[in-house]
């Protein structure tokens, strides 16, 4: 409400300025609170950010705010480093697509099948979210060893392997978000577009699909950044030559952190800044944020 | 227009039921052999692991600490979390926007990202120590590593931006118009939040804080990076034992027990809430 407005609501029986007053002060503790939960949210990103630009000779000391700038750090990277993101980005996208691929016709299924034990499929579709990721992780390593001990092929420590493990963690997201929107969606609009004429596949194109696409997307934003940030679950299933970027600054940290690794982080925190300012241009985060909880 | 839309859900069901049985079948079954060193296993169902889990003090004072920390991580995000969703849901303007989008990119940063900011932030020549320290707040540097408040910090920072987006989907469905009707009647903003707004976001607080929980008991990096080696909670207790020992049924076991674990707090947690309806403690 307006200021003016609360002043015509505000009681008569009570005095406006005590009125007044205690609105402010709560208001003012509130908004405090924000600002901390804030702070505290972004702090170790800038943080570390910052730090990564620190000319200090010592090279075991990380110093914030930076004393004397440098890039020096960004040309110290090892090439690993390259490759884990590498695959790191292209483990996201893979998932990602999959998860799309068999997330969205299970949305559409989930909505309009008209069958029963419903409620029982929607469970199994969800229950990888109930699981807790490291039990998947150790899970699947157990499975893909009695995958190679029966039928000879050991899918760990591979790429497919890989993906399997968090195509299963991710699925239900693009399968929630796809729901979500389904759900809201006016059936008559498709029946309109049938009976002017258009087959199914048109009415699918330009009726269904534009309205549906912004819960995919998220589905997919979602599924993208999981993988790409997970380690409870590629920790089981990478090697020391194969793996993912957090799983390798992870493993990197227990030797004590180093420059050229924050300032790989800085260079993927970059990226992920640039991955959301293309999903702002492509679909707009209100989009995003329409569907954002709409998962559980 | 009836489609066979059944049809639609057979590839993906396939695939899930396929990989959930497959996977968890596999390593409960492997939680029943015993670990033969250099990652080998015996070829006999037994107990054992078990045994050895419920009876040795270590592992049971593992699973208490995880539930603990799970617990108390919840709980701090929730506090920290709920006035962020409840701002963003009121505000309504651009300024709200751009709150969310921070929540946003904050929470797809690869929490071992953030452990890394939180180590730079609190190692002693940081500049909070040496603050703190030059206040004489402090006689030595206060360290987030090695101790259980680190752990709780670290998974706090992993899971409340989820938090923010589930309470903000939470609070947004409640009808604005109920607080400024509370309001007009005089009630002040404090009593207008308690006897409005609270009660009726809690049964979905009560089911967002169940995930929040769930995603804190598996939570793995914050605690093994923060924990600095002396603080074994299960998921950090699993990845050692693979690891380190090479035991990969003894991790099996601990896997399934953490397993078992939430799944028996949901369940229960469930049971509670149908109880609060029935006695209509919750409004739905």
């Amino acid at each position: 409400m307006s200021d003016m407005a609360v002043i015509a609501a505000a009681p008569t029986k009570r005095r406006l300025l005590p009125y007044l007053v205690s609105r402010r002060i709560t208001g003012t503790v509130l908004n405090g609170w924000v600002m901390f939960g804030y702070l505290f949210l972004l702090a170790p990103l800038v943080v570390l950010a910052g730090a990564s630009f620190d000319g200090a000779e010592a090279y075991a000391l990380v110093n914030f705010p930076p004393e004397n700038l440098t890039l020096k750090w960004f040309f110290d990277i090892p090439s690993r480093y390259y490759e884990s993101i590498g695959v790191s980005i292209l483990l996201a996208a893979t998932t990602a697509f999959l998860s799309v691929l068999f997330g969205v016709p299970a949305a559409f299924g989930l909505v309009r099948a008209v069958i029963p034990g419903r409620p029982l499929i929607s469970a199994i579709f969800r229950s990888p979210l109930q699981i807790p990721s490291v039990v998947i992780g150790i899970s699947f390593l157990h499975l893909y060893y009695a995958a190679g001990a029966t039928i000879g092929v050991n899918p760990a420590g591979s790429f497919a392997g890989l993906v399997i493990g968090h195509l299963f963690h991710s699925m239900p997201y693009v399968t929630g978000t796809t729901v979500a929107v389904l759900q809201r969606f006016d059936g008559t609009l498709e029946e309109a577009a049938i009976s002017l004429g258009a087959n199914r596949w048109r009415t699918f194109r330009r009726v269904t699909l534009p309205v549906i696409l912004p819960g995919v997307y998220t589905g997919a934003l979602y599924s993208f950044m999981v993988s790409f940030g997970d380690i409870p679950i590629s920790i089981f299933l990478t090697t020391p030559h194969f793996t993912t970027f957090p799983v390798e600054v992870f493993l990197d940290m227990d030797q004590g952190l180093e420059p050229p690794m924050l300032a790989a982080s800085t260079l993927v925190i970059v990226f992920s800044l640039v991955v959301m300012l293309l999903v702002q241009r492509v679909v707009g985060l209100e989009q995003i944020l329409r569907s954002a909880g709409a998962r559980s | 227009m009836t489609a066979r839309w059944h049809y639609f859900l057979v590839p993906s069901l396939v695939v899930t039921l396929l990989l959930l049985l497959a996977s968890q079948f596999v390593f409960i079954k492997g939680s029943f052999y015993q670990d033969l060193g250099l990652g080998r296993i015996g070829d006999e169902l037994i107990a054992d692991n078990y045994i050895r889990f419920f009876t040795d003090p270590f592992y049971l004072r593992s699973l208490w600490l995880t539930i603990k920390v799970s617990l108390l991580a919840t709980v701090c995000t929730l506090l920290l979390g709920y006035p962020i969703a409840y701002v963003i849901a009121r505000t309504g303007t651009r300024l709200a926007m751009l709150m969310m989008a921070a929540i946003v990119i904050s929470s797809f940063m690869s929490i071992v990202i953030k452990v890394f900011g939180l180590m730079i932030i609190f190692s002693s020549n940081g500049w909070i120590n040496q603050a703190l320290l030059g206040l004489g707040l402090i006689d030595r540097p206060f360290s987030v590593i090695g101790n259980i408040s680190g752990v709780v910090v670290g998974l706090i920072h992993f899971c409340l931006g989820f938090a923010v987006l589930l309470l903000y989907s939470v609070i947004q469905t409640i009808p604005r118009s109920l607080e400024d009707a509370a309001q007009i009647h005089g009630a002040s903003r404090a009593r207008v939040f308690w006897r409005v707004v609270f009660p009726l976001s809690l049964p979905g607080v009560i089911v967002g804080s169940l995930t929040l929980f769930n995603l804190n008991m598996g939570a793995f990096t914050s605690a093994a990076l923060l924990g600095g080696g002396r603080i074994f909670t299960l998921p950090v207790l699993i990845q050692k034992t693979v690891i380190l020992d090479v035991k990969y049924s003894m991790a099996g076991t601990i896997a399934a027990v953490l397993l078992v674990t939430v799944v028996l707090i949901n369940l229960a947690s469930i049971f509670l809430l149908r109880r609060l309806r029935a006695t209509k403690w919750v409004i739905t």
